[in-house]
């Protein structure tokens, strides 16, 4: 195994690991706010660490700095996303759920 | 198992379970959402079967500006279906039985998918990529035409190979002699059945003309060989924007642009959305422009261009949009792009082809005029379907403000 490979997997697994921690926790976080906590956050990462993985392994430069600037822009937008999410919940009245449970 | 049937059944099987879970959920919203996530599976599984295109225009259309359109069209009619009593209706089982047993038996007929021996890898199809991406001889793109060529030859070529299909799909004796029938005027890039394929990655795929890349058959096949289907959808979109405005629009009265909640006072939504905009409208472009070579073209980027428009709205109020394309100007675009398409179809019958023979353009290099002619209906498609898009959104947000 070259090592680009061994780089390559260990961050495709590490992607792999954290995108199913983040969607065990959007099926067990108690509510919409935790939810995409848990979404937003792990997937930015998994999906940036996915490609820059995926960037060892391509020998096409050119795809190499399409890979990287898509894992650029999915890092400025997939938080932006998520932050809008949030604000619309917030702005339609949505309260974060809290142990009292007044939710 | 093959990988790629692995990935596919997979995927399957997931379409499968969105389908029946858009059906059983009683929340709009939620089947609004699955309808999404139903579209990003397909089009995952038109990747896996290398049709990019395919892919490019479900994962825009249906995963991107659908699931916009029909939220915005939830905030009208409620989130939640009327409850239904659910029993089973004889007749209609009866006949969705017999419709999926009808198509069923109907892909029995169908080739075996990558089938090397399949008509579009011979009838036609190889002969029409080598015509629109020029003179192909080993590398695509265009050249100039070789020493003592007959240009009045070439274009009465119509791209038929004749003989029948080989019955033994390794049989290159066939190709060879198709390729002499065309008296090594155009050579066809057609890769023979046992060939391996030399790019790493796509050894588990079966052969194809295009292997994933360029030339890409697809635009070939649709805006040339299938000029006018394209130009008759391209009409089908604009019909449907036309339609939408007549029924949907009103005379303005006071407020209609009163907003709701207005995000451009959040200062990262600002800033964000003006940095992606200018990205989002070149990669529209790129696409458009592309189509004619690559996977992409008018539909993909034209709904790509339409979502930069949308964010914007979305983001800094359709006031805003409306300042920066007012109504008036979208429709007269609206219209503009049928005109581009048909137009370039009757300058080439003026210039003494046939209704849309793009090899008129450019008479010296006849594979240039099709590319160049594929650019322009292919901007006349962008420019069509964007401005539809904007209006589906614009009169759906102005219903709302009503």
């Amino acid at each position: 195994m070259h090592w680009n490979e061994v780089v390559c997997t260990v961050l495709l697994a590490l992607g792999c690991v954290i995108n199913f921690s983040g969607s065990y926790g959007v099926l067990k976080f108690p509510d919409f706010y935790a939810r995409l906590h848990a979404a937003g956050k792990t997937d930015s990462l998994a999906q940036v660490l996915i490609l820059l993985g995926l960037v060892f392994v391509t020998p096409d430069v050119l795809t190499k700095i399409k890979l990287m600037l898509v894992a650029f822009i999915l890092l400025i937008v997939a938080p932006t996303a998520t932050f809008a999410i949030t604000k619309a919940a917030h702005l339609d009245g949505l309260r974060p759920w809290t142990r009292g449970g007044r939710q | 198992m093959n990988a790629v049937v692995l990935i596919d059944t997979l995927l399957l099987l997931l379409v499968t379970a969105t389908a029946v879970a858009i059906v059983e959920v009683r929340s709009l919203y939620a089947s609004s959402i699955l309808t999404g996530i139903y579209s990003l599976l397909m089009a995952l599984v038109w990747v896996n079967m290398h049709s990019m295109d395919v892919s490019f225009t479900e994962a825009a259309v249906g995963g991107g500006i659908s699931t916009i359109l029909l939220i915005g069209t939830l905030v009208h009619v409620g989130r939640e279906e009327k409850p239904i009593k659910k029993r089973l209706h004889v007749p209609a089982l009866v006949f969705t039985a017999l419709t999926g047993a009808a198509l069923i038996y109907g892909t029995l007929d169908m080739p075996r998918f990558g089938d090397p021996a399949a008509p579009i890898h011979h009838y036609r199809v190889p002969e029409m990529m080598a015509q629109t991406v020029g003179f192909v001889n080993g590398t695509p793109g265009k050249q100039k035409p070789p020493e003592g060529f007959d240009l009045e030859r070439y274009r009465r070529f119509d791209g038929r190979v004749t003989g029948p299909i080989p019955a033994d799909p390794t049989d290159t004796a066939w190709r060879e002699k198709s390729i002499l029938q065309t008296e090594g005027l155009i050579v066809p890039q057609v890769r023979a059945a046992h060939e391996p394929h030399a790019e790493p990655g796509h050894h588990l795929h079966p052969p194809d003309d295009f292997n994933g890349h360029v030339p890409n058959s697809v635009t070939s096949l649709l805006a040339a060989y299938r000029g006018y289907d394209t130009m008759f959808e391209t009409t089908v979109i604009f019909t449907a924007g036309v339609s939408l405005i007549l029924l949907l629009r009103r005379p303005r009265r006071e407020g209609y642009l009163q907003p709701g909640a207005v995000m451009s006072d959040q200062v990262i939504l600002r800033v964000v959305t003006k940095l992606s905009i200018p990205f989002i409208l070149i990669f529209g472009f790129y696409v458009i422009t592309h189509g004619e070579l690559g996977p992409g073209g008018g539909f993909q980027g034209g709904v790509v261009l339409a979502t930069a428009f949308i964010l914007y709205a979305l983001i800094f109020g359709r006031a805003a949009l409306y300042r920066v394309v007012p109504p008036p100007v979208s429709d007269m675009l609206t219209g503009l792009g049928v005109l581009i398409y048909s137009g370039t179809g009757a300058v080439c019958m003026l210039l003494g082809g046939k209704f849309l023979d793009y090899s008129m353009l450019n008479p010296e290099l006849p594979g240039d005029g099709e590319s160049l002619g594929m650019t322009l209906v292919e901007y006349g498609v962008g420019i069509t379907v964007s401005m539809v898009m904007l209006t589906i959104f614009n009169q759906l947000a102005e219903e709302r403000s009503t």
